[in-house]
């Protein structure tokens, strides 16, 4: 649904620059600490592997008070020998402004494909504004795969601690993957490439007004390329290390927009993901290579008081949710100690069905069915740092893979239930 | 001798005339509620069908009516008792128009003063409906917001802001029946004060340790939240 109405000066720009072949947009809210590096990261991508190509860097805003624009704008690559670049390089637009709509980086995404729209894109790529990790090679990682290799959507794959990326791994990645039988191993990353006719399709939905405008544009996106048949790749990033988080962010609202979004497709697309069985790898691009990754640290007690304060305080909602059965199995857990305390993968998987079904039949307010599996998912994420403390890389992926098959094997539990 | 006899006949010749004119309403009376009761049996009974297409008891099931209903010893299907009210308001209102086809100025002027009190009556149930909705709908989300930041009365804050709700609806409501206004206001002002007070006394004086241990502990979780850096997304 097309409602792109920019700015005089930003019209102006757009007229200016006529047509591009490459966008490469960045979301940003506060960032301006670190945007320079990404933007420097980006020009350097864009001038070293698509020096022929006319490129547009995009920076949508979501109203920044730390000058993040005009960094944006003052930040260049001084001495492009230093990344070994010695052909002509042609100057790389840039637009920094702020996007209308719901605060939230969905909406500064949709002003990025409305921009591929304006400028008849061919391949775009969007990366976050907080990224430390971030290299000039990451832009041919995204974007290589969609103007050469005849992909319409590129989801990276990163090096993660461990700990990191918890709703990735304990809900998303497990259930999209057995919903929609294809293993994009980080759909909710936050750095993607995609065609501009991708990035027109989205602009077609009309999804604004949701929790999609917000955190859930990531699945959002990934989902929709799946599930329309657009052929999707992967690309090795390397490591991803973003600026420190803020402390002040609310766990459970982040949870309930990125699990209400991935309900909400299962409900737009329960026809294409009733009838898949089994799973099949997607390609991926890129050399893949072993790199350090920073300590996390991490309160399992903490954690394990949330849930056992959750069971006491919710245990009637999640009796309505999980029904009597799961819910005996989930009390259980409430009277292990913090050494014996273990999350079995079935019942999470159980867990995470019961509550998709709970809101495909609308049995709670879908805010207050979402934030009330808070502290179960705190429980299993605890469980997980307790098991995987003392193993290393693989081993905590391998854990990971035993998940994502038992979401697999019950998910005829749920397209049972699916009415 | 013929004076006595028309002292006689003349009370019996009122007597049969009123009566004369009587009878036509009367049996309009009757014909109103025998049609009146018909009537409200035959929509009680499609109404009834109606609410079980649609789902009705499972809907109620879902938004905490049944569970009101058997709170307050209400034990039938909640499409049973909507269909039981609705019977019952068509046949006072049966009754009511019956009454009136009697044509006594007393029941006459009863019949308006009822028939003026419907739309509080319909006023009040609609609080009643939307207020034991919202005071769900607010309560639950303080409990889960309480129980997420891991507070550990989170129960008892959702449970006293429920009946907070329910105390302030209540009176709206009986303010709206127009029940003793002044002495409801009153009333209300007084458990309102008086809670509000209760808990001040009972947080600052009587509970003054508790709410040093919450203080310290909810300062001790924030410290650690700084030190927690697991990245979710």
């Amino acid at each position: 649904m097309k409602t792109s109405t920019f700015r005089t000066d930003v019209q102006e720009q757009l007229e200016r620059i006529g047509q591009a072949d490459i966008i490469v947009g960045i979301p940003s809210f506060n960032n301006a600490r670190t945007i320079g590096h990404v933007v420097r990261a980006v020009q350097g991508g864009l001038a070293k592997y698509f020096p022929e190509y006319k490129a547009v860097i995009v920076n949508s805003d979501g109203g920044s008070s730390d000058g993040t624009m005009d960094v944006v704008h003052n930040s260049s690559i001084d001495d492009f020998s230093a990344i070994l670049l010695h052909h002509r390089v042609s100057p790389i637009s840039k637009i920094a402004f702020p996007y209308s709509g719901i605060p939230g980086k969905g909406s500064a995404f949709r002003t990025i494909f409305e921009i591929a729209e304006a400028l008849d894109a061919k391949a775009c790529a969007v990366v976050d504004s907080d990224l430390r990790s971030i290299t000039p090679e990451w832009i041919e990682l995204l974007v290589t795969p969609i103007l050469k290799g005849g992909y319409d959507y590129v989801s990276p794959l990163y090096h993660r601690h461990k700990f990191d990326g918890t709703i990735t791994n304990s809900i998303v990645y497990p259930l999209t993957r057995a919903l929609y039988g294809r293993r994009v191993r980080q759909p909710i990353g936050g750095d993607f490439g995609f065609s501009g006719s991708l990035a027109q399709y989205y602009l077609t939905k009309d999804v604004w007004q949701s929790d999609v405008a917000r955190f859930g544009i990531d699945i959002w996106m990934t989902t929709t390329a799946i599930a329309n048949g657009f052929k999707v790749t992967q690309s090795f990033l390397g490591a991803k290390i973003h600026d420190a988080k803020d402390p002040g962010s609310d766990l459970s609202s982040m949870l309930y927009q990125v699990v209400s979004a991935t309900f909400e497709l299962m409900e737009t697309y329960s026809a294409v993901w009733m009838p898949i069985q089994g799973t099949e790898p997607v390609p991926a691009f890129g050399f893949e290579y072993t790199v350090g990754l920073e300590p996390v640290n991490v309160n399992t007690a903490r954690m394990l008081n949330t849930f056992r304060e959750g069971l006491r305080n919710l245990g009637e909602i999640w009796l309505d949710i999980l029904g009597a059965g799961d819910f005996g199995e989930v009390e259980k857990l409430g009277a292990l100690s913090d050494s014996e305390f273990h999350f079995p993968i079935g019942l999470w998987a159980q867990v995470v069905y019961d509550c998709a079904l709970a809101f495909h039949q609308r049995k709670l307010p879908a805010e207050h069915l979402i934030k009330s599996m808070t502290p179960l998912y705190v429980g299993k994420t605890a469980s997980f740092i307790l098991e995987a403390k003392d193993m290393g890389q693989t081993e905590a992926e391998t854990e990971i893979e035993k998940l994502c098959l038992e979401f697999e094997n019950r998910k005829d539990y749920l397209v049972r239930n699916w009415k | 001798m013929e004076n006595f006899i028309n002292l006689i006949l003349d009370p019996l010749n009122a007597l049969f005339f009123k009566f004369k004119v009587f009878m036509p309403n009367l049996l309009a009376m009757l014909v109103i509620l025998t049609i009146g009761i018909l009537l409200a049996l035959i929509i009680k009974r499609i109404l009834v069908k109606f609410l079980a297409a649609i789902n009705f008891d499972s809907w109620s099931d879902r938004k905490g009516f049944t569970k009101l209903m058997r709170k307050g010893d209400l034990w039938s299907k909640p499409t049973a008792i909507l269909g039981a009210i609705v019977f019952w308001m068509l046949i006072i209102i049966t009754l009511m128009s019956g009454l009136n086809a009697l044509q006594i100025t007393a029941i006459d002027q009863l019949v308006n003063q009822f028939f003026s009190y419907i739309p509080r009556i319909f006023s009040a149930a609609m609080i009643l409906i939307i207020g034991h909705l919202l005071s769900g709908f607010i309560s639950r989300a303080v409990l889960i917001t309480a129980a997420n930041s891991g507070f550990h009365y989170a129960k008892l804050l959702a449970e006293a802001v429920h009946t907070l709700l329910i105390v302030l609806i209540l009176a709206m409501i009986m303010e709206q029946l127009q029940i003793a206004p002044v002495i409801v206001l009153a009333a209300f002002s007084i458990i309102f004060g008086g809670i509000v007070i209760a808990l001040a006394i009972a947080f600052g004086v009587g509970g003054i340790d508790a709410a040093k241990r919450i203080i310290e502990q909810e300062a001790i979780s924030k410290r650690e939240e700084v030190n927690d850096e697991i990245e979710p997304l």
